[in-house]
């Protein structure tokens, strides 16, 4: 058992469908990046050879970043 | 020391137990407390909080002697930088509250990278500053405890989410429900509100529609009455990245429908001759000149429209709050400034007639627009008769107002005999006998010196600047 440590409320419901909804979003989550990936080293090989490391996209990085 | 106590606490920083905002000598400062010393140490040395601020996602903080605390229990004392003017999410248009949202979910993305996680997503940590959107609340973060869901879930989607799906998939004044609900627009209320196509969208569906189901199936949760206890969730980093990232990608896929609304439209359709705006352009550039002469240097355009004029403000050096009643209008002008990438000018939406008041506890946690007056000058152009006639404020209040507002004014005298006048006054009474010149100068007399009187050419409107008699 975990205890929340929060000084906002997190709501019971709230926790408990966020679970939920990330056990689903997680699995076109993992495919897309599998998948990303993939065309990644594809990509990267024939040009340089370099070895292809698996570079997860950063969340959030937006075209609205401050520059 | 002084009679009157040098320190005080920000009336909205309260919340919570970690630490606290406050004054000393007017001077902005962050106490922390001892019960927040390990987060605050892992904070420093993970270097999220030295990467935050390099990528300009935190304002910057500079530590100071600890004997600067305002009350005992502080491990810490900090000295944020401050933004200029602190603005409320209820004054941002669509995109504003967008980018703050964004801003939010990169700031927790870049917590996770380091082994922390932001535990407070509140639309009021966002602030803009230099006209783009950085987080204010330096104590926002802590240690990652393994398996433990994202927090600050629920509060995303009420202050950032609903809101924004409202805007978009409903009207684009629904931003100002956050007006009433200052802490986050109820879910169970955005999901009744917002139209039922949007329950086949798999976003709003689930972090909004699904989530205000939970929320009141879980209402009466307690540990022992349920099987699946609240405080027992739990959740890997896989699914905490996946569910970061369908925020983002639900944040990111909301749009304004692409419509005007009638002042979005209107600078295009002022009574102006080329001539007219030409010498109107030229006499408010010169009054502003002469107004940062004398040391102004931020100003308020009142009515600010498009932004034309919060232009040539800012070209003469000022940094500008460009207020304006009409969101489409403050969309419009912070979606054009962000392309060009204008620093100086901040859209708001604000109508003067009816200024945001204080709100929150006390009428106080949040300030009124009017005890945020921070101008130098306030430009009223082409709206003097709005308020006159569109909204029968009479001339004596609408200097007060100004009063109020700046130490220098310029301010646009728009006769009865103007086209514009004539139409708020084609379908009513004309009540306004004393809407003349003369009663113009006497209701602004009262406040204000009269500095300079420049009649627009190829008009019969007349510009002003006043000097508030202090």
């Amino acid at each position: 058992m975990i205890l929340i440590f929060a000084y906002i409320d997190p709501g019971a419901g709230s926790l408990i469908i966020q679970a939920l909804i990330a056990a689903v979003v997680s699995v076109p989550f993992f495919f897309r990046n599998a998948i990303r990936s993939t065309l990644g080293r594809l990509r990267r090989k024939p040009a340089d050879g370099a070895s292809a490391s698996f570079t997860p996209e950063v969340p959030g990085a937006t075209p609205t970043d401050p520059e | 020391m002084t009679d009157r106590p040098a320190v005080r606490r920000e009336p909205g920083s309260y919340r919570d137990p970690s630490g606290f905002v406050f004054r000393r000598d007017g001077v902005l400062y962050r106490q922390i407390n001892a019960v927040f010393a390990d987060d605050w140490a892992a904070f420093e040395s993970s270097g999220l909080h030295a990467a935050l601020v390099a990528a300009g996602v935190l304002v910057a903080d500079h530590p100071v002697p600890i004997d600067l605390a305002s009350e005992p229990g502080a491990v810490a004392v900090i000295r944020p930088d401050e933004v200029g003017f602190i603005s409320h999410p209820f004054e941002w248009s669509f995109s504003q509250l967008k980018d703050a949202a964004l801003l939010t979910l990169r700031a927790q993305a870049m917590a996770t990278e380091h082994g922390m996680t932001l535990r407070d997503a509140s639309a009021y940590n966002v602030q803009f500053h230099r006209a783009r959107p950085i987080l204010i609340d330096t104590l926002s973060f802590e240690r990652t405890r393994t398996g433990e869901p994202w927090k600050p879930y629920r509060q995303f989607c009420e202050h950032f989410l609903a809101p924004l799906a409202l805007m978009a998939h409903r009207d684009g004044r629904m931003g100002q429900l956050l007006r009433t609900w200052f802490d986050g627009i109820p879910l169970d209320l955005a999901s009744e509100l917002l139209p039922r196509r949007t329950r086949l969208s798999p976003g709003l569906a689930a972090h909004v529609h699904l989530h205000a189901r939970a929320q009141r199936r879980h209402a009466g949760d307690t540990d022992a009455s349920t099987r699946t206890a609240p405080k027992s969730v739990t959740m890997s980093d896989s699914r905490h990245k996946a569910l970061l990232d369908h925020l983002r990608r639900t944040v990111e896929g909301l749009h304004l429908p692409a419509h005007g609304t009638q002042w979005a439209d209107y600078a295009d359709q002022t009574s102006y001759s080329a001539a007219g705006t030409a010498s109107k352009e030229a006499i408010v550039q010169r009054m502003l000149e002469a107004v940062a002469a004398e040391g102004g240097r931020q100003a308020w355009d009142v009515g600010a429209n498009t932004g034309r004029y919060s232009a040539i403000a800012a070209a003469a050096g000022f940094e500008v709050i460009a207020l304006d009643g009409d969101w489409a209008a403050v969309e419009r002008d912070y979606l054009k400034l962000r392309a060009a990438g204008e620093t100086r000018i901040m859209p708001l939406l604000a109508d003067v007639a009816d200024p945001p008041p204080g709100i929150g506890w006390d009428n106080n946690e949040r300030a009124s627009l009017l005890q945020r007056a921070n101008a130098d000058v306030a430009l009223s152009l082409a709206l003097v008769h709005h308020l006159a006639i569109g909204r029968n404020v009479p001339l004596r209040m609408i200097a007060e107002l100004h009063a109020r507002l700046a130490p220098h004014v310029i301010i646009e005298w728009v006769p009865k005999e103007d086209p514009m006048v004539h139409h708020l006054l084609s379908a009513r009474e004309d009540v306004f006998p004393g809407y003349t010149l003369e009663g113009f100068r006497a209701a602004f007399a009262a406040d204000f010196e009269i500095v300079e009187e420049a009649p627009i050419e190829d008009s019969r409107r007349v510009l002003f600047r006043m000097r508030r008699r202090d």
